[in-house]
């Protein structure tokens, strides 16, 4: 049986950053809810007494230091893509309500807006 | 009856419009796999309501063509997006190979650009190991083999620079070529749809029309503006006009200082394709950014340890006892004669090596106090910030009033940076003339240059510059070398965007045998010459090369995560283009919450995965503490 100690404290700190920025390329959304349940997992085992896993936890978190800026600046661009989509469909429903309103002969007004 | 021949009427109307809808499916399958093709849905109208006695019974629909499910927001988010991640990777290819070159090559015996660092500890170390016994021979050979090697290596890195400079110039050259035929073929669809459907969705014209504009955008940076009756107008992200409806107007070529430069309409306007964007950005920001940073470093190291060197072993004394003078100079390394095209140029011209200056001045050739010196040079700040340069300069004394001619000089400051500092002269009248000396204004942090300026007065029969008054002086001054007079006009600039210190130059008016060098006759203006005093940053030669190898691997990080997050954006909008050309408005909701799930939960993950960090590097700190 393998050594717990012997195995790395956190084997893919690295993997994860850089798998979530992939999957919010793809707006893989299954993907990302199921990272964030393994990063609320991984804050768990933030404690480790032994000084090796210790030193290995804040290596790997080094070593995936330029991978978290790359995440943050796909974060920063997805940001950026979701106004854009947030007002297109703004623009969109607007012309579905001006069709409708054509399709009532035209009469209709603002004030018939919302529930009516 | 007239009931039953509108009820007809309005059933055959519906099966018509099912059937031309039906046709609209078939054409989008037929399609499916048509670069650029955007499905079209059925385009349904009503009907003029019917009335029978005064109670509307119906109106049916007319199907009335088929509107591509294109977005213009989206569409034009997608090519603006598409633009700056082809701008990242092109430069990024480019970075990667001047970074290639200053990497170490484990692999190969030979001494390489990489080797550089590694070559100027060695060169350095030579001096040492010819301090324990300047008369050793194979010492005295081992100094000029390691110059050699660094040499070797610094002007063949400069060379390779310079061929990867042409190879992106040609590369640019046809993407100009590229864009040409693009536009024209744009400006060709533009009549061809205005004409056809100047009111409505012109179905395959206009997705030939988007795949040109798509093709562009990954080659230029452009904006979009639409006109009337479905026409377009394209033009570069700096405004200059590329299409104009029905119209194109040609990218053409010409070469500026050795050079490809691009222009539109006379104008120059490579400088803003090189911040526009696409490949051609990528490539020109390559070109006339990165390569010439890499060079100007190399130059100015290659300026530095050439002439200290030089000037260390011309104060000494050689194997023979004879110590250098300016007619008979003991050169290492070939004199440069300026900081530009020094790297290219780097040579060994001394083949003697009896010819090291291993003593001092005056001491027997047994001595070793200048090769002592010469080690030291390794360790110590070579260049600095300029403090005083020359214009040799004539101004025309028929210019008239208000008529103006230019000097200019390079000029470097605290970190090494260069600027082109310009000097302005403005004819004030019979022997007066305004001078202005400023530095480019993306030099300082404002924006701003603010010039010095001030007055020269000139001898009206010997034409020597006899007299100055800076602005903001009491009176003019008296220019010449006796009590009181002044040789120089002192320069300040502060506020470098850089960071670097201020800048405090003299600008010298006399040669150093006291003759003015700026004069005024009944010939030409112009600049006959120009010097300065300053080179490479203060800092030691290897950390002035160190410094700047991790500066470009820092650059070329940089645009990589640039490079990274922008193909993601391209990735994202276009798996959203893709769903919005192919669904309903109901799966259209759903793509968007998709989105937005995406980046909550991304945001989600970040943050966790933000504090796991901070936590885990603190880990470490605590441990190394411990």
């Amino acid at each position: 049986m393998q050594d717990p100690e012997a195995r790395p404290a956190n084997p893919g700190l690295k993997e994860l950053v850089v798998e979530a920025s992939q999957a919010l390329a793809r707006l893989d959304a299954p993907r990302l809810e199921e990272l964030a349940l393994s990063c609320q997992a991984l804050t768990r085992t933030l404690n480790p007494e032994d000084a090796r896993v210790r030193k290995l936890l804040a290596q790997q978190a080094q070593e995936a230091k330029a991978d978290m800026a790359v995440f943050a600046r796909v974060l920063e661009v997805t940001r950026g893509n979701l106004n854009v989509m947030s007002r297109l469909r703004e623009l969109r429903a607007g012309r579905v309500e001006y069709t409708e309103r054509q399709a009532r002969g035209g009469a209709d007004t603002e004030e018939r807006h919302g529930d009516d | 009856m007239g009931t039953i021949n509108a009820a007809l009427s309005i059933t055959t109307a519906a099966l018509d419009a099912n059937q031309a809808a039906l046709n609209v499916v078939a054409n989008n399958v037929a399609n499916a796999n048509t670069v650029g093709y955007t499905e079209e849905t059925p385009d349904w109208k009503e009907n003029a309501p019917i009335y029978v006695a005064g109670i509307q019974v119906g109106q049916g629909v007319t199907e009335t063509g088929a509107t591509s499910q294109r977005n213009l927001v989206l569409q034009a988010r997608l090519d603006q997006q598409q633009q700056l991640s082809s701008g990242s990777s092109a430069r990024l290819t480019a970075l990667d190979a001047m970074q290639a070159l200053f990497t170490p090559d484990s692999g190969t015996s030979s001494s390489t650009a990489g080797d550089i660092g590694s070559d100027i500890t060695t060169f350095f170390d030579s001096f040492s190991s010819l301090e324990s016994d300047p008369t050793d021979n194979a010492r005295r050979e081992q100094v000029l083999s390691s110059a050699s090697t660094l040499a070797g290596d610094i002007s063949g890195t400069a060379n390779s620079l310079n061929e990867q400079s042409a190879s992106l110039d040609q590369d640019a050259l046809g993407i100009a070529n590229q864009v040409n035929s693009l536009t024209s073929a744009i400006a060709q669809l533009n009549q061809q749809i205005q004409s056809t459907s100047p009111n409505a969705d012109a179905g395959t014209l206009e997705d030939q029309r988007q795949t040109d504009i798509s093709s562009l955008s990954k080659l230029i940076g452009i904006n979009q503006v639409k006109t009337e009756d479905n026409g377009l107008s394209i033009t570069t992200t700096s405004g200059q006009v590329l299409v104009d409806e029905g119209q194109n107007f040609q990218l053409t070529t010409g070469t500026v200082n050795g050079a490809t430069d691009f222009f539109l309409g006379g104008t120059d306007i490579t400088s803003d394709l090189a911040t526009g964007g696409g490949q051609l950005g990528g490539y020109l920001t390559a070109r006339d950014v990165d390569i010439p940073n890499a060079l100007n470093t190399l130059d100015q190291l290659a300026y530095s340890i050439s002439t200290s060197v030089n000037a260390q072993n011309n104060s000494g004394t050689d194997a023979s006892g004879v110590t250098g003078t300016p007619a008979n100079p003991l050169n290492i390394f070939s004199e440069p004669a300026a900081v530009a095209g020094s790297a290219a140029s780097m040579s060994v011209v001394m083949t003697d090596p009896s010819q090291i200056a291993a003593a001092g001045a005056g001491d027997g050739t047994g001595d070793n106090s200048n090769a002592v010196a010469m080690a030291k040079l390794g360790n110590e700040t070579l260049g600095g910030p300029t403090t005083s340069f020359s214009l040799t300069e004539n101004l025309d004394s028929a210019t008239p009033v208000n008529g103006t001619t230019t000097g200019n000089v390079q000029v470097f400051d605290t970190l090494g940076h260069s600027y082109q500092a310009t000097v302005t002269y403005t004819q004030q009248g019979a022997n007066v003339w305004g001078y202005s000396v400023a530095l480019p204004a993306a030099a300082f942090t404002s924006g701003v240059s603010t010039p010095v300026t001030g007055t020269m007065t000139f001898d009206p029969v010997t034409g020597n510059l006899i007299q100055i008054q800076p602005t903001g002086a009491g009176g003019p001054e008296t220019v010449g070398t006796g009590v009181g007079d002044v040789s120089s006009i002192p320069l300040s600039f502060t506020g470098l965007a850089d960071g670097a210190a201020d800048l405090s130059i003299g600008w010298n008016l006399l040669a150093a045998n006291g003759t003015s060098i700026i004069n005024q006759s009944a010939a030409v203006s112009g600049q006959a010459g120009q010097s300065q005093n300053g080179f490479a940053g203060q800092q030691t030669p290897i950390n002035y090369y160190s410094n700047f190898v991790s500066t470009l691997g820092a650059t070329v990080s940089e645009v990589q995560i640039e490079n990274t997050a922008q193909n993601a954006s391209v990735t994202q909008l276009q798996t959203q283009n893709d769903a919005l050309s192919s669904v309903n408005l109901n799966d259209e909701a759903a793509a968007m919450s998709t989105f937005e799930r995406s980046y909550q939960a991304a945001s989600q993950v970040f943050t966790m995965l933000n504090s796991i960090m901070a936590s885990a590097l603190n880990l470490g700190d605590q441990t190394a503490v411990s």
